[in-house]
């Protein structure tokens, strides 16, 4: 988290969303579109539709930051998991649509990805998953983050790692099991 | 080994919120967990300790600067919120009188789809019937047929035209509840199943529609586009 991220107090931010204050929407949008459409480019791979997510994305904080409970975690972690999800709802039911399309031409791009296990910066270990995933062998390393970073669905991870579905299925399952024990 | 029944039920409930938050779910499962976690608080502490777990990995992936235009689109939505009451039939779609009276009409459709679907059930148990119809020339375009109180079946009688970037989602609502529910995206021309578990048992009158909205579903939570088909509930004996 850098400095900035520190001292921008996202629980305030929610709670004057809530109180339909439009000047604290805009300023949760100066302070993390940018990283938020990142996040979102990602896992859709569009820029139109990265967009068009993001502006649902902001809609969605607008009118359901009342519903934002300090009690179950952090305001700005609450933000992100609005808009993955929104992504997420949106690749799982294309997904659907073009089943039998083979999931070849989901993967014609190549993704501008972190050279797993090497490029990931110093500072990132910091996060107690990052060490719990250093634990992971290298496989089922790319499992958790083709999945969470890429929006992969298992049999996207299996074709992009070569290996059969159901063990990609079993590797994430035991990947997840293995993160919680690590991380608690 | 203390593993028991306990143990077992929380690994599962832990291991769905894990794929959920990790987005390995597939889209049915997906829209399950998305409709247990309003009432489901085990599960919605699980997802919430994943979502904290994982979160950092956010980080992996590099700030895109987006479009200048997309603010004032976003805040252009925002507006459009507000003043939608107002700009619109001051009444919710839901309580719209004068489209009921237009929908008797559709009261034939149910007799003649639920004559032909009553036909060889030897056990008849309890069941409720809708048809959607569209709003515009009342014609049917679904039907929902719940053989028991907890599941539901979304049958399509024909393909509805959905723009490319739009999506049909379905909702319903009861009497008094406050407004509608999501019970989900629908593709045209394929039928849904949907679990109602977490909702009230259903009941006559109950009502169920599809809307036109963007192609991750409605923004708010709450219907926004144009209603393409509405019905009913009728309880069938």
């Amino acid at each position: 988290m850098t400095q900035l991220e520190r001292t921008f107090d996202y629980e305030a931010t929610l709670a004057a969303c809530a109180r339909g204050e439009r000047p604290a929407l805009q300023s949760l949008y100066q302070q993390e579109a940018a990283r938020l459409l990142g996040v979102l480019l990602r896992l859709v791979r569009e820029p139109a539709l990265a967009e068009d997510l993001l502006h649902d994305a902001f809609l969605r904080i607008w009118t359901g930051a009342s519903s934002f409970d300090p009690a179950r975690g952090s305001a700005r972690g609450w933000v992100y998991s609005v808009a993955r999800h929104l992504a997420l709802n949106h690749l799982r039911n294309r997904h659907r649509e073009i089943q039998g399309a083979g999931v070849e031409e989901l993967l014609g791009v190549e993704e501008a990805g972190v050279a797993l296990g090497e490029g990931i910066d110093v500072t990132l270990h910091a996060a107690r998953i990052h060490l719990c995933l250093d634990q992971l062998p290298p496989a089922r390393r790319a499992c958790i983050v083709h999945a969470y970073v890429d929006g992969f669905s298992h049999a996207e991870i299996a074709h992009k790692l070569g290996a059969p579905l159901g063990t990609v299925k079993a590797w994430v399952k035991r990947s997840l099991a293995a993160l919680r024990e690590c991380m608690g | 080994m203390n593993d028991g029944p306990d143990n077992d039920a929380q690994d599962e409930l832990d291991a769905l919120a894990a794929e959920y938050v990790l987005g390995t779910l597939a889209a049915g499962l997906r829209t399950e967990v998305e409709h247990r976690l309003p009432h489901d608080a085990a599960l919605r502490e699980a997802v919430d300790a994943w979502e904290e777990r994982l979160q950092p990995l956010t980080e992996l992936t590099s700030p895109h600067a987006p479009s200048a235009a997309l603010w004032p689109r976003i805040e252009h939505s925002v507006d459009e919120l507000h003043t939608r009451p107002a700009s619109v039939p001051s009444t919710p779609w839901w309580d719209w009188l004068g489209l009921w009276r237009g929908l008797a009409a559709a009261g034939l459709a149910a007799t003649l789809v639920l004559g032909t679907l009553l036909l060889g059930r030897d056990a008849p148990a309890p069941s409720y019937l809708v048809v959607l119809v569209a709003p515009q020339d009342k014609s049917p375009g679904w039907v929902i047929q719940a053989s028991d109180q907890q599941t539901i079946q979304l049958i399509p009688l024909g393909v509805a035209e959905v723009p490319e970037d739009k999506a049909l989602q379905f909702w319903t609502k009861g009497a008094d509840w406050q407004g509608p529910v999501s019970l989900g995206l629908v593709k045209p021309g394929q039928t849904l199943k949907v679990p109602l578990d977490r909702l009230p048992p259903l009941e006559s009158d109950q009502l169920f529609e599809l809307t036109l909205e963007g192609r991750s579903g409605s923004p708010t939570g709450k219907p926004t586009g144009p209603i393409q088909f509405i019905g009913r509930a009728v309880k069938v004996i």
